[in-house]
């Protein structure tokens, strides 16, 4: 333990410090774990390029910034953050503070257990305490680990056997950092029971040029029969550092979406680790990312078939301008009892210029004999005889160009069933190309 | 209408056309012959515009305006239009968005006003009956998932929406049954005009059957080696090629 300690820079130690702020310990949530978290965290260290699944984002960069986390100023205009033609619930965080100023639970409050952590009543809270939520944090690698030691707050949804969330939920983040840099961390626990179903959208904003850290967990938990819609929209601006880890456990027979649509951010990487525990279980886990500037996104997934009979759909597509980066790694493993298995995955990248990158890995570990899989992964340039096709009917080349990529990226989008969700996204690619 | 001099052109550092003469009149149809590889498509994406190749000599003349200097997109808005042999699939796009997005470009390159949305799906309605186009094949993404011969009578509803007074038609018969042969042929005859002009490249007599040409060339190794009426169609269908190049080669 020692050892493994001592392998840590002064830099790293400062880095941990400073995201497990001392207010952490009037905190009534997850108390009685914190302390082991705490010491499960100096077992783990962080990982190097010759880490596993390292090998193409460097955190180097991330170490040796002085980040802090400190509340923000509740006095800004919150319209350009909100998803248009909304009709759900909404829940604001700024820097990591609850802000019922500007939640709005009304339609779900009656019926489902959407609360923050703060907002907690004592009997939920110690049947949340008792569930011991961030028990599993440490397998998801040191990350998830700081995550349990050290967020802040968080978002509990909880809905019981058979109940269906009357209107779907918005989580919005926003981030706001004046000269020092801004760290933060904030975790999800979701629990849908038997035949429940919910949608929830997660937001990410950081603004103005301030330099923001964020080290976000979620842990999903989607019941037997039950539905879930999770959409991720990463809109950070890009001096914005992220990671953020999820991990889903699925039961028999449930259906599970989940989008991770990434605009902004400098560096991100998103660690996804879907658990297929039953049989007929289908799920979706999909993702977009429109990168240009030095930005740089590593989307790391898994997921794990180990019953039988389930189908997963994994669709990843990237376009990468000027010097940005993309990496893809896409891991399926069946288990040797998962016969009858369908899983599919697929990472397409088109690159804008020379200057841009992407490194794609896709693996398949199958143990079983009577399987359904097929993965690949495809780069090209966007496709000269489809412009030129365009063009030769009066499109001129830009707007050709832009019908492309949009075509491109909507494959993904057109997943998602929100309405309001799609034509954002929708308006957001318009808007850049 | 079009007045091609000297026309050297080469894709990937092969010359392909070498030489190449043709002057078409408003209100004339010429079809192009000639062997495989002796540059009859290349001509095609040449006048549209194609990136990839490189004009090396020549010029080429529309309606008085140097057409190589015009990007392919102005190309179509100018008024030419090539039905391509090989008509692109393009997913994620509906065929809806794509002829209203070509429209406008075109009428807005021509300072016309944009069409309305009712104006503009009623004219889809009519010109879709001239090539018998299903109805459903326009509610899915381009050519995506069409057959053979729905892509190019496709290609010909295009042409009849966006009413070019230049039409390339690049093998546009290759691979049709004769049924959908008529349908073609008859939709390139209900736009004939004393305005407009064609360009018919094939390799079968057949087609001309159906859309009878005022000139037939051959083409050979980048040149027209061989000009005449209708009838030389006939003569090489008969006769083949062979004489043709044995000539062309004692030049």
């Amino acid at each position: 333990m020692a050892n493994l300690q001592k392998t840590r820079t002064p830099d790293q130690t400062r880095f941990i410090e400073a995201l497990i702020p001392a207010q952490i310990n009037e905190m009534a949530w997850g108390k009685d774990l914190r302390q082991e978290h705490t010491q499960a965290l100096e077992n783990l260290s962080f990982p190097t390029r010759k880490s596993e699944g390292w090998k193409y984002t460097q955190l180097r960069g991330l170490f040796k910034e002085s980040y802090q986390w400190y509340s923000g100023e509740a006095s800004l205009d919150l319209e350009p953050y909100l998803i248009p033609n909304w009709e759900g619930d909404i829940m604001v965080f700024l820097n990591g503070v609850y802000q019922a100023q500007w939640s709005d639970l009304s339609r779900n409050q009656d019926q489902l257990l959407v609360k923050a952590f703060s907002q907690l009543s004592e009997d939920e809270l110690a049947e949340f305490n008792a569930l011991k939520p961030l028990a599993s944090a440490d397998q998801s690698g040191i990350f998830g680990a700081l995550n349990a030691a050290g967020a802040t707050e968080g978002v509990w949804i909880k809905l019981k056997r058979g109940q269906q969330a009357a209107a779907p939920i918005h989580i919005l983040h926003l981030s706001q950092a004046n000269d020092q840099p801004l760290g933060q961390q904030h975790r999800n626990v979701i629990q849908l029971e038997a035949s429940a179903e919910a949608q929830v959208v997660e937001s990410f904003y950081a603004l103005g040029e301030g330099k923001c850290f964020r080290n976000d967990a979620t842990d999903i938990h989607v019941g037997p029969n039950a539905g879930l819609e999770w959409i991720k929209l990463q809109l950070q601006s890009k001096t914005s550092t992220a990671i953020d880890t999820t991990e889903v456990h699925l039961a028999d027979d449930c259906r599970f979406g989940i989008y991770t649509l990434t605009f902004g951010g400098q560096l991100i990487r998103n660690n996804l680790h879907l658990s297929l525990d039953g049989q007929n279980i289908e799920a979706k886990l999909m993702g977009t990312y429109l990168l240009d500037g030095q930005q740089h996104v590593d989307n790391f997934t898994q997921v794990d078939h180990r019953k039988p009979n389930s189908y997963s759909n994994e669709l990843y597509k990237g376009i990468m301008d000027e010097t940005a980066t993309g990496v893809f790694s896409g891991r399926i493993h069946v288990y040797q009892e998962a016969q009858k298995t369908n899983a599919y995955q697929s990472n397409r990248n088109i690159l804008l210029t020379d200057r841009a990158n992407i490194y794609t890995r896709p693996q398949l570990e199958i143990y079983a004999d009577d399987v359904k899989c097929s993965h690949g992964a495809t780069t090209g340039k966007l496709e000269e005889d489809a412009m030129f096709y365009l063009q030769a009917r009066g499109i001129p080349a830009d707007e050709a160009r832009k019908m492309l990529i949009h075509a491109y990226v909507m494959e993904v989008v057109d997943h998602i069933s929100l309405d309001s969700v799609r034509e954002m996204v929708d308006a957001l690619i318009q808007a850049r190309y | 209408m079009i007045n091609i001099k000297n026309l050297h052109a080469s894709v990937e550092e092969k010359q392909i056309l070498k030489g190449l003469n043709l002057t078409i009149n408003p209100g004339e149809v010429h079809a192009i012959m000639g062997p495989n590889g002796s540059g009859k498509s290349t001509l095609a994406s040449v006048l549209a515009g194609k990136e990839a190749y490189e004009v090396e000599e020549g010029e080429v003349l529309f309606n008085g305006k140097d057409l190589l200097d015009l990007d392919p997109d102005e190309r179509a808005g100018e008024g030419l239009f090539l039905a391509f042999q090989y008509p692109v699939e393009i997913p994620g796009v509906s065929m809806t968005n794509f002829m209203r997005t070509s429209l406008n470009a075109v009428r807005s390159y021509r300072g016309e006003e944009p069409l309305s949305a009712g104006a503009f799906l009623k004219l889809m309605k009519e010109k879709q009956k001239i090539v018998e186009l299903d109805t459903t094949l326009t509610k899915r993404s381009v050519n995506e998932g069409f057959s053979g011969g729905e892509k190019k009578r496709n290609e010909i509803f295009q042409m009849a929406m966006l009413e070019p007074t230049f039409c390339i038609l690049d093998e546009t018969d290759s691979g049709l049954d004769i049924d959908a042969l008529r349908i073609v042929s008859q939709a390139v005859n209900q736009l004939r005009s004393e305005d407009n002009s064609f360009l018919v490249i094939t390799h079968y007599q057949r087609l001309l059957d159906y859309i009878v040409p005022d000139f037939v060339h051959v083409m050979h190794e980048g040149k027209i080696v061989k000009t005449g009426g209708k009838e030389l169609a006939l003569e090489l269908e008969e006769k083949g090629y062979d004489w043709l190049k044995a000539g062309a080669a004692s030049l």
